[in-house]
């Protein structure tokens, strides 16, 4: 349990530092003297950064374990964080930020952890609240910055323009100080630490290989990009949003923009328990069919939410808006592990990734400059997700069926899909054995009707749920 | 029971967000376009120069225009100093847009001063620390006793090219910021490398 609260405790404050310019953004952007194109740009690079270093930090956690690797990144992008209240220019300011946002990647570390220490009836749900709760912090840096700048002019008398910047050394420490704890408390494995994690023997080019072959790690790589991009998108404009359209204080524009990000303590843990409670009866067509449904009324609240002028209907659209979006990350990682079984590691980091992607392509398209008006920017951003979305419905497995087909193919079997990964000669050296346990293990994924009529009855729980299983 | 505390607590719901209505109505301001300009206004710094935030003085002066008739200002009450941004700093910054609804107006956000109306008058004021660097000129409102403008005047032409004087803002920055910042990163760094090490000496005794 120790690993699970650092794991997330320091993922949590890369999100916080990450995310802590935003709320500030009303004054950073007078004393940094910057142009609406400028911040957009700042947007966009803080969520840049991590589509390459979660990449790398799977890597890492293979070679070092995720302990090292995730206190590493930490405590190298934290100085990111300390020099942000030294910048002076927008050029300084997009750099930090680009440089703050590589600390994201501690998501591909926290799951690996997770996965690392947690057996297979939990793995899921650990997972899933570590996500969730993690980008928590998302959140509460919207609330926290705001209310560290007041008590700092208050107790100080310290200008704006020097408020904000001493208020960064606020997240700077408390992520550092996660990494430290983090390394003098933490073990990769229940038994102990690891400096090189045992090979089961698998080569990493055909791993690449297989991953990339898969369209459904591609497909759910874009979706991934319109629940949780749009999640980093709202969390990078959502306080100006408030603060200009309806003329708040600084303060209460973070409240309402942090309750935006608190949502995930229950969306995305909720969308995780969804998809397996929905998968017990429908198998893996529920699964993708409750993902895409969630995905779209998401899209639909986000069409409204730049389409309502009062305070008050902002605010309630926006709290349903979150609880879809994020209700779909969970249930995107509930089909992710199934995809594919050999390469599920790189899976996992491609949606991770995606995520990443279409938060930067949001941003490029709609946030950046004074072409379009926020409220315009949140409508079209709504009209992309309901769009971007629909691929789902090209999903298919064929051993399950997919979103618009109504029965699997009769002859297909977990088997035959988790086999195709590997080659006969793979095969004879005993490699695909893992595979092999987990192909009977999922057909529990066809559904509570097809899963009466399979023998043989599996009854050992060894994967009842892994179905919020992201790794 | 439920209903009967309900009436009540509903009828003063009502009576706030009626009042609050009310309250917005007698603001009910109207269209920048629409206002007269009866005000002249200067401002002491000559065009183009430099004023820094927080140090220098700027002095304002106003007055009803004379050629106008008199009895013009019967009913100005108060008067409002502004300091305004101009459309060179305005650009790509719609959190500073020039909106005809004086309400939703973002053009002027810093009070210079609110006083009552006492004909001819000056102020000498010190630029705040919180203005941003930009251009900037200064405009003044009059208003009648339930805070509804009737007549402005400003110290730049109408197409605000004119007359503007720039203002350099702090910058926020301290020598001991700096200092913090590098100790912690250095700090951050070198324990990293730190834990290295130690680990690295751990798994050689171990393995001893």
């Amino acid at each position: 349990m120790r690993a699970f609260h650092l794991s997330l405790l320091s993922f949590f404050a890369c999100f916080v530092s990450t995310f802590a310019a935003p709320p500030l953004l009303p004054i950073i952007r007078d004393n940094l003297n910057l142009t609406a194109a400028e911040i957009g740009y700042a947007g966009i690079a803080s969520v840049t950064g991590a589509i390459v270093a979660r990449i790398a930090m799977g890597a890492a956690c293979d070679t070092v374990g995720p302990r090292l690797a995730s206190a590493s990144l930490i405590l190298i992008t934290a100085p990111a964080v300390f020099f942000t209240p030294t910048v002076s220019s927008p050029v300084s300011f997009v750099l930090v930020r680009f440089l703050t946002g590589c600390s994201l990647a501690t998501f591909v570390s926290t799951q690996y952890w997770m996965s690392s220490m947690f057996s297979s009836p939990v793995v899921g749900t650990a997972n899933g609240v570590a996500a969730g709760w993690g980008n928590l912090g998302g959140g509460a840096t919207q609330l926290v910055m705001p209310f560290a700048v007041t008590l700092i002019r208050r107790s100080t008398g310290a200008a704006k323009f020097t408020a904000w910047r001493i208020a960064f050394y606020v997240p700077g420490l408390f992520q550092m100080m996660t990494a430290f704890a983090v390394l003098i408390f933490g073990q990769d494995l229940p038994d102990g630490n690891f400096r090189r994690l045992e090979n089961s023997g698998d080569e990493i080019p055909q791993i690449l290989f297989h991953g990339v072959r898969n369209y459904r790690g591609w497909i759910l790589a874009l979706t991934y990009g319109y629940c949780f991009g749009v999640e980093l998108t709202m969390d990078n404009v959502i306080a100006e949003y408030f603060y200009d359209r309806f003329n708040l204080e600084l303060q209460t524009a973070g409240m309402i923009a942090a309750s935006f990000g608190l949502a995930n303590l229950i969306s995305r843990p909720v969308g995780g328990r969804l998809s397996d409670e929905v998968a017990k009866r429908f198998g893996m067509r529920g699964r993708l069919w409750t993902l895409w449904l969630v995905q779209t009324l998401g899209g639909v609240l986000c069409v409204i939410l730049g389409r309502v002028n009062s305070l008050g209907g902002s605010i309630v659209v926006m709290i349903l808006f979150s609880f879809f979006c994020q209700a779909a990350c969970g249930l995107t990682f509930g089909v992710v592990p199934f995809v594919s079984r050999r390469s599920l590691g790189l899976i996992s980091g491609m949606t991770g990734g995606g995520g990443n992607v279409g938060a930067v392509i949001t941003q490029l398209a709609f946030f950046r400059g004074s072409k379009y008006s926020k409220e315009t920017g949140i409508t079209y951003m709504g009209i992309m997700i309901i769009c971007c979305t629909l691929p789902l419905c090209l999903i298919n497995f064929p051993q399950w069926g997919g979103n618009p087909s109504s029965s699997s193919s009769s002859s297909a079997t977990e088997e035959d899909y988790y086999m195709a990964e590997w080659s006969s000669q793979e095969k004879e050296r005993g490699l695909h054995q893992a595979s092999l346990k987990f192909a009977e293990n999922s057909r529990r994924e066809r559904g509570r009707r097809s899963a009466c009529n399979t023998a043989p009855a599996n009854d050992t729980p060894s994967s009842s749920s892994p179905a919020i299983f992201a790794v | 029971m439920a209903s009967t505390t309900a009436r009540p607590l509903l009828l003063l719901a009502s009576a706030v967000v009626l009042a609050s209505f009310l309250a917005t109505a007698a603001h009910a301001s109207g269209l920048f376009s629409t206002l007269p300009k009866t005000l002249v206004v200067t401002a002491s710094p000559t065009p183009g120069q430099v004023v820094k935030g927080g140090e220098d003085k700027i002095k304002v002066t106003w007055g009803l225009n004379k050629s106008l008739p008199a009895g013009t200002d019967d009913k100005y009450k108060t008067i409002k100093v502004k300091l305004c941004y101009a459309p060179v700093s305005q650009k790509d910054r719609p959190w500073r847009k020039t909106v005809d609804h004086l309400n939703k107006d973002k053009t002027c956000q810093f009070k210079i001063v609110a006083r009552p109306y006492a004909g001819n008058d000056s102020i000498e004021w010190t630029v705040e620390k919180d203005a941003p660097t930009g251009m900037y000129f200064v405009r003044v409102y009059a208003f009648d006793a339930v805070d509804g403008e009737l007549g402005y005047g400003e110290t730049t032409d109408a197409k605000k090219t004119t007359n503007l004087f720039q203002v350099e803002a702090i910058s926020g920055r301290h020598a001991t910021l700096d200092i913090v910042s590098i100790c912690f990163s250095v700090f951050s760094v070198v324990s990293l490398f730190g834990f290295f090490f130690n680990e690295k000496r751990k798994g050689k005794a171990e393995s001893k």
